[in-house]
């Protein structure tokens, strides 16, 4: 090897190093750490929502009077035509069983179905258990009906929440109910407020009111919200209903925009992220009695609802000076509260009451369970978007870790609803702990502080900072290269040298012979 | 028929939650295992729809717990009593304001506002289901806060100003009412550990923060001290603790440089039961507030514990000296205007005409109303809290106070009124010898602090105590600095013309140095003062240098430091505060860091360059180069074969020429 050619080589090596080694190593170091999503089986939950999910709910069916011995075939099939009749969202299904004894059957944790011969056909849910009755007389087991009653019944009465939310085809009537709700956490705060447009001194029995009649409610929904309350008696705010008296024939309309809850709202410091409010207003006797609030002497308030807010009560007239609102006001105003508290919890609907509470609650689960595998997905994916539209966005090993549990708690949530040996209330119950888990999970993901903060350091800017070191390194490297490729052999250089001599030394000879002229 | 539907949906509504609860609180002993549930919802519908029908038949109205079991004893009742009168319905709140003439035409107000919370047992959690918090007069924005942080004791400066305690005497409440300058806070908290601690007054902090619109979630690990002996807690022996496994910790911050503003007042209004729409509240206003010579803005909460059950007790104070003229003045005109010509007092006993007038003295003689000071008329009382509101006016016999209720002038002896029902109340006040004031306290110890030195990079402080009175004062100086003044406790020395040494006066130390960006240094002499002496104490310290993300703003005047806290003990129990210091450190360019990069980066570029060329290149020897370039095609050889050329052709030109 020549030593140009050497000279070549090491030139070539520098500058292969400085782009297959050096700009790569360097661009590594500088680029911020984002951790790798699983961003395509996000987008596969996402889009096929709840494919892989089939949620099984067994129900046992007995008969008093007369034994079936093929009865549950019978009302499985027609459960599974009636199921599939109408395609859904969501696969879910019931499966009969029949029970081993009847002691065995607990009509408070496993839904019940019993076959009750009557003089008419019909049906009844209890209110007290998630037992279902259907009554069927002789001439419908001639003619071979109870199958169809059963299952009729169950799927689109006991089951009607089910049979609404997964069984309907498109989501907009999903968005008319969560329209007043709030959005489903399990921990709801319930603020009470009395408030009295101005300064004079009323009280209430509020305590022993809601120990009679708000503690019970509080202990059965436990397994699906926990409540914590507080009560308060707010002075000079009538919520600005003052200002509808200056406005010439108010109405009850008026109050949509009339209405100031920003001093109910703020400056509070609740840990709960769901918050419930009823207001008790009385206007203030100043601003005197409200015309349009529609009354009776035994009733003098009327209700409002606010959506995910809660409820106002407004009373017609001021409240008297030194009054004590008793058990005896307060315990209607409770009821129509709590009426209304299970539409803000969405867990039924505007017309519905809850007459069947036991059923309609163990639906509830259910759907807040699948609600809540929504909402946990919908943010993973939030999450894949942003991570995808800022690219220089760090996403730190923390977020994946969390994105990685939610998504091993989105299996384990899958597994239990999967599992038909399962089905117990027990499972619904963890089943719901452990979505309200994956969402706080996804949450905790998406909110990652340490993500944002770094956004503000873009790609020029790095460039800017390098280019002083970068600039000469390149053209040094680069430069020297090209010279030293550009650079003649010796032997050709001499080659050239002699030629170009020879050419020198025609020029003298002219030069001579100008001079002999001369 | 709308009415009976209804009816009959309450039943069923009540029936459903009813039973629900029977059904609950029967679950622990399971008394009818056997019946089934078909049955009992038969026998509750036909109770229902009794009682209903029953119902129905005497007015179809809704149902209130009282209704069915009247109806279903067969009894119908038409009275119901929604409200039920009570004698009175008194609230633990009540409200005073102090007027009180300083010296030279000063006033001093003070709006004191004492509440006390509902009663909350000890170790009954939030969700528990019977658990309720009920609030009437405490605020509800504060309780919450203070039971997840676990705190029990709170409290929170607001100041601004100058108290002039040479003229004006003792602080009001002997200081324990006013912090320094800006913001402080401590409070006592109760937990595991010093950590937990730590945490949960980062979360105090942060909450207060958005509660009263300032920046103190800027408190952090850097700015919290652990004071041993700092504001003896009123009675220590009486905090509880709710449990035993756990300690208190006393915890302090403060922010000199926190301005006080209008939106703090608000917040404070806020958490009066009135609102700042009746009793002593309705005169405050902020823009008067704010424009006094000193205000001062205080909120104390106090956990108080008896057999399990506790209550807040909450005093807020609102404090201010303003200068009577010059608030009358403004109240006249609002943009300052030269007085009138006919309206100027001067010394007769000099020339005086158009163009020149010497000045009297201000008159002595005062007549005002305190609508005028305040911009506002006291607007009723409050009327939920156990005594009404009141006003006191501490003065000496050359002042008159009386009180103006619907244009009725009153007075009593102790010059203190009680603001009764809703009537607008004013006061007004004259004197015909405004500097007659009661006299003020005398001040124990007078303590006054300043930086020393020149330079950027050290300094020195100087603190100068003078005890003006016959007793020696016993008093405690704590003093927190931030990490950046790096202090040498070695160069404590203590000057003293009455030949005092440091081991006479400083009779215990307390130092704890700081941690870079972690703590602060933590520092408490307890000294004893001889009497009639005046002594000062004084170290120096290092400037730290900060990284450059650690520097304020470029519009900034500097580093505000914290006052120091002197504590006296004996003879009286006071507290005072130093004013603060501002401390200016050495300001880098903050281009520096790009140079820094540039200069490294040329220099590896040159070192690189270098290296290049030693590999790349190829080494000659001197000759070899010299006889290279003789016969070389370099741009010079090539450059002198052209101008050779150009010498040829213009030397044939002049050969031609010779020949013509």
């Amino acid at each position: 090897m020549t030593l140009l050619n050497l000279r070549r080589a090491v030139a070539l090596w520098f500058a292969a190093l400085f782009t297959l080694v050096g700009i790569p190593i360097w661009y590594k170091l500088t680029t911020i750490y984002r951790a790798p999503l699983p961003s395509t089986y996000i987008g596969s939950i996402q889009e096929n929502m709840h494919s892989d999910i089939h949620v099984v709910v067994p129900v046992y069916v007995r008969s008093d009077t007369y034994k079936f011995p093929d009865v549950h075939d019978a009302i499985q099939a027609e459960v599974n035509a009636l199921i599939e009749a109408r395609a859904g969202r969501l696969n879910w299904s019931l499966q009969v069983l029949q029970p081993e004894s009847h002691e065995d059957l607990n009509p408070e944790t496993d839904h019940v179905l019993t076959l009750v011969l009557d003089d008419f056909t019909g049906y009844s849910i209890a209110y007290d258990s998630k037992e279902t009755a259907v009554f069927f007389d002789n001439e419908a087991v001639v003619s071979n009906d109870v199958p169809f009653f059963a299952a009729q019944t169950l799927v689109e009465h006991t089951f009607a929440t089910e049979w609404e939310h997964f069984s309907h085809p498109s989501r907009e009537r999903d968005d008319a109910t969560t329209e007043m709700a709030i959005s489903y956490s399990p921990e709801v705060h319930l603020s009470i407020s009395l408030l009295t447009g101005d300064g004079r001194p009323v009280a209430w029995d509020i305590d022993s009111t809601l120990e009679q009649y708000f503690t019970p409610l509080r202990r059965f929904l436990a397994p699906i919200v926990n409540f914590t309350v507080d009560t308060s008696i707010v002075q000079f705010n009538d919520l600005n209903l003052g200002a509808l008296q200056q406005a010439h024939n108010p109405s009850w309309l008026d109050l949509a925009h009339t209405v100031d809850l920003s001093d109910l709202s703020s400056m509070n410091h609740y840990r709960e992220k769901a918050v419930l409010n009823l207001a008790v207003v009385f206007p203030s006797a100043a601003s005197g009695s409200l015309a349009f609030i529609n009354a009776t002497s035994e009733k003098p308030w009327q209700s409002f609802m606010v959506p995910q807010w809660g409820a106002l009560v407004i009373n017609k007239d001021p409240l008297p000076d030194n009054s004590r609102l008793t058990q005896n006001y307060l315990a209607p105003v409770m009821y129509n509260f709590v009426r209304e508290m299970f539409q803000f919890l969405g867990l039924s609907s505007k017309s519905a009451d809850l007459s069947t509470p036991y059923t309609t609650i163990d639906s509830f689960k259910r759907v807040a369970t699948l609600k809540n595998l929504e909402k946990g997905a919908h943010t993973l994916l939030s999450l894949t978007k942003l991570a995808d539209q800022f690219p220089q966005m760090s996403v730190p090993r923390q977020v994946l870790d969390n994105v990685e549990r939610a998504l091993n708690l989105r299996l384990q949530i899958v597994e239990l609803l999967n599992d038909p040996s399962q089905g117990s209330e027990s499972t619904w119950n963890t089943a719901l702990r452990l979505s309200n888990n994956f969402v706080q999970v996804c949450e905790k993901a998406f909110f990652d502080k340490a993500m944002v903060q770094q956004n503000f350091f873009p790609q020029e800017h790095k460039i800017a900072v390098y280019l002083p070191l970068l600039g000469p390194l390149t053209v040094i490297t680069f430069t020297g290269l090209i010279k030293v490729l550009r650079e003649k052999d010796e032997s050709e250089a001499k080659r050239d040298e002699t030629q170009k001599e020879s050419e020198a030394e025609g020029d003298n000879n002219d030069e001579k012979q100008i001079l002999a002229e001369d | 028929m709308r009415s009976l539907a209804g009816a009959f949906f309450w039943i069923v509504l009540f029936c459903a939650v009813i039973t629900a609860t029977t059904s609950i609180d029967e679950d622990l002993n399971i008394p009818n295992e056997a019946e089934t549930a078909g049955n009992a919802y038969q026998t509750c519908s036909a109770e229902c729809l009794s009682s209903a029908s029953e119902e129905i038949s005497t007015d179809g109205l809704e149902l209130t717990d009282e209704e069915i079991k009247v109806a279903s004893m067969g009894n119908t009742s038409d009275s119901l009593s929604l409200y039920e009168s009570s004698e009175s319905i008194k609230y633990p709140f009540h409200e005073q304001l102090t007027l009180r003439p300083l010296p030279r035409s000063f006033m001093f107000a003070s709006f004191e506002f004492l509440m006390r919370s509902n009663n909350f047992t000890v170790g009954e959690k939030e969700s528990d289901f019977n658990a309720y918090r009920h609030y009437t007069v405490f605020p509800k924005s504060l309780s919450p806060l203070l039971e997840y942080t676990q705190t029990r004791q709170l409290h929170l400066r607001f100041t601004h100003g100058r108290w002039d305690s040479e003229s004006w005497g003792q602080l009001p409440h002997e200081g324990r009412k006013s912090g320094g300058t800006g913001v402080e806070l401590w409070a006592v908290i109760e937990a595991g550990s010093k950590d937990d601690a730590f945490h949960n007054w980062i979360s105090l902090a942060n909450s207060l923060s958005g509660l009263f619109c300032s920046s103190i979630n800027f408190i952090t690990a850097e700015k919290t001290t652990y004071p041993t002996s700092y504001s003896p807690l009123s009675d220590e022996s009486s905090l509880p603790i709710f449990n035993t496994s756990n300690s208190l910790f006393l915890i302090r911050a403060a922010l000199a440089n926190e301005p006080i503003c209008t939106e703090n007042l608000t917040p404070f209004l806020k958490l009066l039961p009135t609102r700042g729409r009746t009793g002593i509240s309705s005169l405050l206003d902020g823009h008067k507030l704010f424009d006094s010579n000193w205000q001062s803005l205080s909120l104390d909460v106090e956990t108080h514990c008896n057999a399990g059950k506790c209550q807040y007790h909450m005093e807020q104070f609102i404090e201010m000296v303003f200068n009577v003229p010059n608030s009358l003045a403004r109240a006249d005109t609002p943009i300052p205007k030269p007085v009138q010509e006919s309206e100027l007092r001067c010394d007769p006993t000099k020339p005086h005409d158009a163009w020149q007038c010497f000045p009297l003295p201000q008159s002595r003689d005062t007549k005002f109303r305190l609508s005028k000071l305040f911009g506002r008329k006291i607007i009723g009382s409050s009327l939920i809290s156990e005594y009404p509101s009141k006003v006191c006016a501490n003065v000496t016999d050359s002042w008159k106070v009386f009180i103006d209720v619907n244009d009725a002038l009153f007075s009593t002896e102790d010059n203190c009124f009680t603001i009764k029902y809703d009537n607008e109340h004013d006061l007004h006040i004259e004197s015909t010898d405004t500097s007659n004031v009661v006299e003020p306290e005398p001040i124990p110890l007078f303590v006054s602090r300043s930086l020393t030195g020149y330079g950027q990079d050290s300094g020195g402080l100087r603190t100068v105590f003078r005890n003006p009175s016959n007793e020696t004062v016993e008093a405690s100086y704590f003093e927190t600095l931030p990490w950046y003044m790096r202090i040498y406790l070695s160069s404590l020395t203590m000057e003293s013309v009455d030949g005092l040494e440091i081991e006479d006066v400083i009779q215990n130390t307390y130092y704890l140095p700081a941690v870079d960006r972690q703590r602060p240094t933590h520092l408490n002499f307890k000294l004893l003062i001889p009497p009639n002496t005046s002594l000062a104490l004084s170290y120096q310290f290092d400037k730290a240098l900060l990284k450059y993300a650690e520097y304020p703003p470029d519009a900034n005047h500097g580093f505000e430091i914290e006052s120091a806290v002197v504590t006296v003990t004996r003879p009286i129990s006071y507290e005072l505060r130093t004013s603060t210091l501002l401390l200016s450190l050495s300001t880098p360019d903050f281009s520096m860091p790009y140079n820094v990069i540039i200069l490294t980066s040329t220099v590896m570029g040159l070192a690189f360059g270098t290296l290049f060329n030693l590999m790349v290149k190829k080494l000659i020897t001197v000759e070899e180069a010299d006889s290279r370039s003789s016969s070389s095609t370099s741009l010079k050889a090539k450059l002198a074969g052209i101008l050779g050329k150009i010498m040829r052709t213009s030397r044939k030109v002049d050969v031609e020429k010779k020949h013509q």
